[in-house]
C-alpha cells in the first residue's frame, strides 16, 4: 500500500504550534484595536507592560523612518503620534524575528533571510508611498512577512527543501523557488505563510500579501497591496544582489504595473537605491543589530 | 519553465559521457550542468553552465575554431602548505594544477591551438561571513596559473560575497554571469565542502601528459 507522508499545509502550520507563538504584546494590542471601546491609555498601557517593546517602540518612534521633530518620549505620545494601527505593525515587525528564531534550519541562515526581508519590507513601503492609496507602514509589515513560509518549510520538510533548491540551481536559476516547491512538496512557501497568517488571525491584507506574491491575480481584496509587495519581492533580490537590470532578477508580473498604476520605468531605479541606502538603519532597529 | 528535451543531443567528446546535459529553452541551446570537480569540452554550440561559491571556474577556448570547456575546483586548504603557486604542485595546488592541465589537454588534443586559447575566470567569492577568504586563493592560483601557461584572461568576474551562476558558449566566447540571492548560499557550500572532502581523501595520480 503506498501511503502519502506529505502533510498539508494545513497540518504543516499546525506542527509549528508553539514552537513559534505571537508574542502577548502583540495579541493584547490587536485586541484593544478591533475594539472600539479602546483608548489611547489603553494601548499605551499594553505596551508598557512589554519593556523591551516599550524600548524598541521608542527607538523606532525616533528614528529616521518618521522624522519627527520632537522626541518621543513616552509610549502614550508614541501611540498618539504613530497611531494605532501602525504600533500593531509595530508590534508584529519588532517581534517577528525574535519569535521565528525558535524555527531554526539549516538550508538558509537568519541572517540572510531577514537580510531580503528587510529590502522587501523598505521597497514595500516606498513603492506604496509611489503608488498612493494604501498604507505604507502597513506595506513594510507585508514586505517583512512576505516569505514567513519559508521558515516553516525549511525547519519541517528539511530534505524536500533542500531538493527544491537543487532544483533551482540545476534549472541554472530557470525554475524559481517557489515554482521547484510546489513541484517536490506540492505547494510554496506563500501558501504555507498565508495559511499562518490565517492561524494566527493577521490582518487580511497581511495574509493576502503573504499568501499571493508569487500569485498576485489570486488575490481577492487587496490586490492592490498584494501587487506592491510582487514588485517589492524583486526589487529586493536586486539590491541584494546589487543590480539594477530587471534581466538579472526573476520576472516582475506586468499585471502589478497595471494594478498598481506605477511604471518600471519611472520606479525600479529609485527604490532599489533608496532600498539600499537605507538598509542599514532598518536592520538595527528591526533586527536589534549594533546594540 | 520545463526542459523541453530536443530530438537529439548530440554526442560528446569521449570521457565527457557523465556530464549531465539537457536543452536549456531560456539559452535556446543544449547546455551542460557542471558539478564542484567536473569539466568539460566540446566543439559543438552548447553552453556549460555551473554555480559557484568560493570555487572557481576557467572558461578557455580557441577563439578561431571554437573549441573549449569549462572546470569547476577550489585548492583544499592544507595544514602543510597555504601555498597558492601552481609551480609548487603542492598537496593544496595539486588539485588546481589537475583542474587547469586537464582542461587545457582535452582542448589541444581535439584540435585547438594553444596561440589561440583565451582564458576567462569566474567564481572565488567569500559567501559566508567570518569564513577564512578560500576564494581569494583560489582566484590567485587561477591567475597565477594561466600567467605561467602564457595564457591571457579576457575576462573575469571573481571575489565579492555573491554566490554566482556562470553560463558558458564556448564557440561564441560569450559568458553570462549572474548573481545569485544569498537564499542558495549554504546549498552552493555544502557541494563545495562535500567535493573538499572527496579530494580530500583520494590521491591525484601524479602524471599528466602535457601537450
Amino acid at each position: 500500500m503506498v501511503t502519502n507522508m506529505k502533510p498539508t499545509i494545513v497540518e504543516l502550520v499546525h506542527g509549528v504550534d508553539g514552537l513559534v507563538t505571537l508574542p502577548a504584546v502583540f495579541i493584547r494590542i490587536n485586541q484593544l484595536i478591533e475594539n472600539p471601546d479602546s483608548t489611547v491609555d489603553d494601548i499605551a498601557k499594553a505596551v508598557n507592560l512589554d519593556p523591551s517593546f516599550t524600548v524598541r517602540l521608542l527607538r523606532v518612534a525616533n528614528s529616521s523612518f518618521y522624522g519627527f521633530v520632537s522626541s518621543i518620549d513616552t509610549v502614550s505620545k508614541a501611540v498618539s503620534v504613530i497611531g494605532t494601527s501602525q504600533i500593531r505593525n509595530l508590534a508584529l515587525s519588532t517581534a517577528i524575528a525574535s519569535t521565528f528564531a525558535g524555527l531554526p534550519n539549516t538550508l538558509v541562515s537568519m541572517e540572510n533571510f531577514w537580510r531580503h526581508s528587510i529590502y522587501c519590507a523598505l521597497a514595500a513601503r516606498k513603492l506604496a508611498k509611489l503608488a498612493g492609496k494604501c498604507d505604507p507602514d502597513a506595506l513594510f509589515t507585508a514586505g517583512l512577512l512576505h516569505d514567513i513560509g519559508e521558515l516553516i518549510i525549511f525547519n519541517r520538510l528539511p530534505v524536500e527543501a533542500k531538493e527544491a533548491l537543487l532544483l533551482v540551481l540545476d534549472s541554472a536559476d530557470e525554475v524559481a523557488i517557489y515554482q521547484a516547491e510546489q513541484q517536490v512538496i506540492g505547494f510554496d512557501h506563500a501558501q504555507v505563510g498565508g495559511e499562518l497568517a490565517r492561524q494566527w488571525k493577521l490582518p487580511a491584507m497581511l495574509e493576502e500579501c503573504i499568501a499571493y506574491h508569487h500569485d498576485i491575480q489570486s488575490s481577492k481584496r487587496y490586490s492592490r497591496e498584494t501587487a506592491l509587495v510582487h514588485i517589492a519581492n524583486i526589487l529586493a533580490l536586486m539590491a541584494e544582489v546589487q543590480t539594477l537590470e530587471l534581466s538579472d532578477v526573476a520576472p516582475i508580473d506586468p499585471v502589478a504595473w497595471e494594478i498598481t498604476g506605477l511604471s518600471d520605468a519611472n520606479v525600479i531605479d529609485v527604490t532599489v537605491q533608496e532600498t539600499q541606502a537605507e538598509f542599514a538603519e532598518a536592520e538595527k532597529l528591526f533586527l536589534g543589530k549594533g546594540q | 519553465m520545463a526542459l523541453t528535451p530536443p530530438s537529439r543531443i548530440p554526442l560528446p567528446l569521449p570521457g565527457f559521457e557523465n556530464i549531465k546535459r539537457g536543452w536549456h529553452t531560456s539559452y535556446e541551446a543544449i547546455a551542460a550542468r557542471l558539478l564542484p570537480g567536473e569539466y568539460f569540452v566540446t566543439q559543438n554550440d552548447e553552453a556549460i553552465y555551473t554555480t559557484l561559491g568560493s570555487c572557481i571556474s576557467a572558461c578557455i577556448r580557441d577563439r578561431v575554431s571554437g573549441i573549449g570547456g569549462m572546470n569547476h575546483f577550489m585548492l583544499p586548504v592544507s595544514a602543510s602548505s597555504s601555498s597558492w603557486k601552481a609551480a609548487d604542485n603542492s598537496a593544496s595546488t595539486r588539485y588546481g594544477n589537475y583542474a587547469m592541465e586537464h582542461l587545457i589537454n582535452d582542448i589541444l588534443k581535439n584540435g585547438g591551438k594553444r596561440q589561440n586559447l583565451e582564458a576567462k575566470i569566474f567564481g572565488g567569492g567569500r559567501i559566508i561571513a567570518n569564513m577564512t577568504d578560500v576564494g581569494m586563493r583560489n582566484i590567485a592560483f587561477a591567475r597565477d596559473y594561466l600567467e605561467t601557461e602564457g595564457l591571457k584572461i579576457t575576462s573575469e568576474d571573481v571575489g565579492d560575497e555573491f554566490p554566482r551562476l556562470v553560463v558558458y558558449f564556448p564557440v561564441s566566447g560569450k559568458v553570462r554571469v549572474k548573481r545569485l540571492r544569498s537564499l542558495h548560499a549554504n546549498t552552493i557550500v555544502e557541494m563545495e565542502t562535500k567535493y573538499l572532502s572527496t579530494i580530500g581523501e583520494k590521491p591525484v595520480s601524479g602524471d599528466i601528459e602535457l601537450f
